[in-house]
């Protein structure tokens, strides 16, 4: 493949489902990894809250068992980022980014603040409803084309339609939700540093895939 | 482009209108969840457009994410708004007390004559009824062992599969009827969940 994620470094194949890597993927794949490692190694923060008017503070603890749920949905999330960064098929490619979504959901939602979880429901559904652009795109590739795998398709002789390209890229927003963060700031009221950045870091990754697939198709 | 795919995407993508219409108005909370339920059922029809094994294949793994989903917000739903008490008993209505057995035979049935997955999800739809309008104090242990017992059968078929491809009928036998079991097992599940003490 000559385009814009460089040469292939590794290829597994099973078939016509393979899982590639090149200099641009690896690069987010080594991202997720290291994050996810941050995650498991990592003493979660702290949260202060600074009473207004006086020097007094509230120092929030989080509770053990919302802790380990929340490093788990964090793991799980990093490992489906590290997925869909691996994945050479586009329907893996969305199931590891709807996974992605679940997961940013989990990680939030283990905190039993109403404005948090209020969020996090708001957010779950446009994570949901991002699942019908998501899929329709794959299945409208698969459709027009015959094939889901994206170095077949990178070689052209496939006319990808536009519209599937865009219901891919659509659907990725929904489950990464990048432009929604400012809408539901909300969220971040959850305590808990580095599981709250894998979040934004996850998003961040799936997107910058989704637009090497779409360029690259 | 085949006419009967073209039409089919069309009413797809008026559906999606419809139910992101449906979304953008609904401003209730659990009714907006529900919605999303419909726009989850538009996805899987886009896939099975496609009208082939793959799509069929790919259907599955689309059907979990989305139950997983909407389990997943249910859950955010039900601790959002504090509903801790589990609902105290089942519909008291006089045909939930002498339906249940005759459907559930019958779709169980049914589900056993189909076989396979799909008959396993008939035969758990069945079985699921019956323990929605039942008392579900039933021993899970049994459905637990056989479920488990499928399971074992049915990686036995797949070894049978590869060691002995001539015998291969007995291990479509063997395969289709664990996973009958097994998909009726954990779809009976589903029937008893209700908070009560044994779930």
């Amino acid at each position: 493949m000559s385009d814009i994620g460089g040469v292939d470094l590794f290829v597994l194949e099973f078939g016509d489902i393979l899982h590639y890597f090149t200099p641009y993927s690896l690069t987010l794949f080594i991202f997720a990894l290291i994050f996810t490692v941050l995650v498991i190694v990592a003493r979660p923060e702290r949260q202060l809250d600074i009473v207004f008017g006086g020097d007094a503070y509230y120092a929030k603890k989080t509770p053990i068992s919302e802790r380990q749920f929340r490093r788990f949905m964090a793991i799980a999330c990093g490992l489906a980022s590290m997925g869909a960064m691996a994945s050479g098929d586009i329907f893996n490619y969305t199931l590891f980014v709807s996974m992605v979504g679940i997961t940013n959901v989990g990680i939030v939602a283990a905190v039993k603040s109403r404005h948090v979880l209020n969020a996090a429901y708001e957010y779950g559904i446009v994570a949901m409803v991002g699942t019908l652009p998501l899929f329709g795109g794959a299945a409208l590739i698969l459709g027009t084309t015959g094939t889901l795998s994206i170095p077949a398709l990178a070689t052209g002789g496939y006319a990808v339609p536009l519209v599937a390209k865009i219901l891919l890229a659509l659907g990725v927003t929904g489950e990464g939700m990048a432009p929604f963060y400012a809408a539901k700031a909300e969220m971040f009221r959850a305590p808990g540093a580095p599981y709250v950045i894998m979040c934004s870091l996850s998003s961040l990754l799936i997107f910058l895939r989704v637009v090497e697939i779409v360029i690259t198709i | 482009m085949i006419l009967t795919y073209s039409i089919g995407l069309f009413v797809a993508f008026a559906v999606t209108g419809i139910a992101f219409f449906a979304l953008m108005r609904e401003t209730d909370g659990l009714h907006r969840l529900l919605l999303t339920d419909l726009v989850e059922v538009v996805t899987l029809a886009f896939i099975a457009l496609v009208g082939t094994d793959l799509a069929e294949a790919l259907i599955l793994p689309g059907l979990v994410v989305g139950t997983s989903e909407l389990i997943a917000l249910s859950e955010i739903y039900r601790v959002k708004e504090g509903f801790n008490r589990p609902p105290s008993d089942g519909l008291q209505i006089e045909v939930m007390e002498t339906a249940p057995p005759i459907l559930a035979a019958l779709l169980v049935g049914y589900g056993i004559i189909l076989s396979g997955f799909s008959g396993g999800a008939v035969a758990g739809l069945g079985v699921i009824f019956y323990f929605l309008s039942r008392d579900h104090h039933e021993r899970f242990e049994v459905i637990e062992t056989a479920s488990g017992y499928s399971w074992v059968i049915w990686i036995f078929a797949f070894f049978t599969f590869m060691i002995f491809p001539e015998r291969w009928f007995f291990a479509v036998m063997l395969a289709g009827s664990a996973i009958l079991v097994k998909v009726m097992a954990k779809m009976s599940i589903i029937g008893t969940m209700r908070g009560g003490p044994n779930v």
